[in-house]
């Protein structure tokens, strides 16, 4: 094996196909860091089942009102909504992060980098897992049905997918340079909970709100995700903005990881 | 074949937002490794500079110098850890290389748990892990403990873990710095004569210490590092000589 000084996105691309090859390696990481999450907690994993439904039906309580679909409608709107939300929104938090909470094995194990972003992505889908399992178990309390349309949602989850791989690689490079920028996602991540349909319906929103769910590209991860389980047909623009949003991320990703990835070490 | 081939590096550490203490030493020989930008705040250390080094198939290779002469940067170099500004480096072998023994281990997880996260990293399967699991636990006599999470253990046990799954792994290419001396004289001899046997397999060892006489037991040649660059490259003898002399007059 010769390492010759890669650079450039081929180097980038090479470090995440080599990354990707090594399932194994985080696959462990990832299982050892959820299990490390919830050592020395008499419920352990079920605090992120309890979590999600509590937060569901509080919501679905508090908010019922914010939208013309009948009250139990609403709730499974809710349950499914945010649990893709919450999907998308931990691989930006965690993708600040990635390389920064790494920093030792960064700089001690000649490991591609991409390691620590399959790792994080990995281990996102956890939690989500669990809760879309919770919902798949008590929304039919609520009048909510599975039917074959649902199967549409998987394309939607590997288009959430794909693109958190490359959004991870990019913002944990970012942030790693410029510590400002994490920061800075962290101060408006709430407020993208808002900005996003998941307490309101896309198609009642008018004004600002529309104008915002529009411009945020979350919005349609979150359409093409959760119409199909609703039972509802999806703008084919959404899919068309999904798509094109995960293509400028990885076009981001190789762009910037060309100049900026073999300084990580010095930066974490 | 298993090889390292250093051809003209250069490497300026670059020193992000540490604050200027505005009390540049005008003329101290430390500071020309000191690289300020134009508002005389500190930019970058000359870490490297223009090493060139070829270290071939059962070499066991010393570095020495002075606290800050390189050696540890060399050392991430050579692992092909850090990169360099300029020159090629080249590495034809599989590495494994212990640094820093807090960097790289889980330190919430089991012994056991780090045995294999480690074996995974450098390329085995859990059925090679397996296999090596008994042997890595004898070396390391830390029998039960490796049940308990390592952060419960101390620095010299931390350190006897750390060797136990390099070594027992045998890379082709072993790096390591001076930590080694935090592990009790039993271990020390322990670890020396397992490097020493290590040639056998055909495979390079770079080690960085402080300890002579560990050099004078293990390593066949001695590399002696001063501000970032070679000063003195040969065997054993003839360069500890030379830098005993050097270190006395200083």
């Amino acid at each position: 094996m010769t390492i010759s000084v890669l650079s450039g996105m081929k180097g980038v691309w090479s470090d995440i196909l080599r990354g990707a090859a090594l399932s194994e390696v985080w696959v462990a990481f990832a299982n050892d860091e959820i299990q490390n999450r919830y050592r020395r907690s008499a419920v352990g994993l079920l605090w992120i089942a309890i979590s999600y439904l509590l937060w569901v039906f509080g919501l679905a309580l508090f908010f019922g009102g914010f939208s013309d679909l009948e009250g139990r409608a609403f709730t499974a709107y809710v349950a499914f909504g945010f649990a893709i939300f919450s999907f998308l929104l931990s691989n930006i938090v965690d993708g600040c992060s990635v390389f920064v909470v790494n920093s030792g094995w960064v700089r001690s194990a000649s490991l591609p980098y991409s390691i620590y972003v399959f790792k994080s992505v990995a281990r996102s889908l956890f939690p989500f897992a669990i809760q879309i399992a919770c919902a798949f178990i008590t929304m039919p309390f609520f009048g909510w049905r599975l039917d074959l349309s649902a199967l549409m949602a998987l394309p939607a989850l590997v288009i959430a997918v794909v693109t958190a791989v490359p959004l991870q690689y990019l913002l944990g490079l970012i942030c790693a340079r410029l510590r400002d920028i994490g920061h800075f996602v962290q101060a408006i991540s709430r407020l993208l909970l808002f900005s996003s349909p998941i307490l309101w319906v896309y198609d009642e929103a008018l004004g600002l709100r529309r104008l915002v769910a529009t411009i945020n590209p979350m919005t349609s991860f979150i359409e093409i995700f959760r119409n199909p389980l609703l039972g509802k047909a999806t703008p084919l623009e959404h899919y068309a903005i999904a798509v094109s949003s995960c293509a400028a991320v990885w076009a981001l990703c190789l762009l910037v990881g060309s100049s900026m990835r073999r300084k990580l070490p010095f930066w974490v | 074949m298993v090889r390292l081939d250093l051809t003209n590096i250069h490497l300026n550490y670059p020193l992000l937002a540490r604050s200027a203490s505005g009390m540049k030493a005008e003329g101290d020989v430390e500071s020309s490794r000191i690289v300020y930008d134009k508002n005389g705040r500190p930019r970058a250390v000359r870490a490297l500079s223009g090493i060139d080094l070829s270290v071939g198939t059962g070499e066991r290779v010393a570095l020495v110098g002075h606290n800050g002469s390189g050696k540890t940067t060399l050392l991430h170099v050579l692992a092909g850890l850090l990169p360099p500004d300029t020159g090629t480096v080249s590495i034809e072998g599989q590495v494994t290389s212990l640094i820093n023994i807090n960097l790289g281990i889980q330190a919430q997880a089991t012994g056991h748990a780090n045995i294999t996260l480690r074996g995974l990293a450098a390329g085995f399967s859990r059925k090679q892990i397996a296999e090596k699991r008994d042997a890595i636990a004898n070396f390391s006599e830390l029998g039960p403990f490796l049940d308990l999470p390592v952060e419960t253990y101390s620095a010299g046990m931390r350190m006897r873990l750390s060797f136990a799954i390099a070594t027992t792994f045998t890379p082709e290419i072993l790096i390591l710095d001076e930590w080694l001396s935090t592990g009790d004289a039993s271990f020390r001899q322990k670890a020396a004569d397992r490097m020493r046997t290590f040639s056998q397999a055909a495979s390079i060892i770079v080690l960085a210490s402080h300890s002579l006489p560990l050099i004078e037991q293990v390593c066949s040649r001695v590399v002696w590092l001063d501000s970032g660059r070679v000063r003195m490259d040969g065997d054993v003898a003839a360069v500890l000589d030379a830098y005993q002399e050097a270190m006395a007059e200083a």
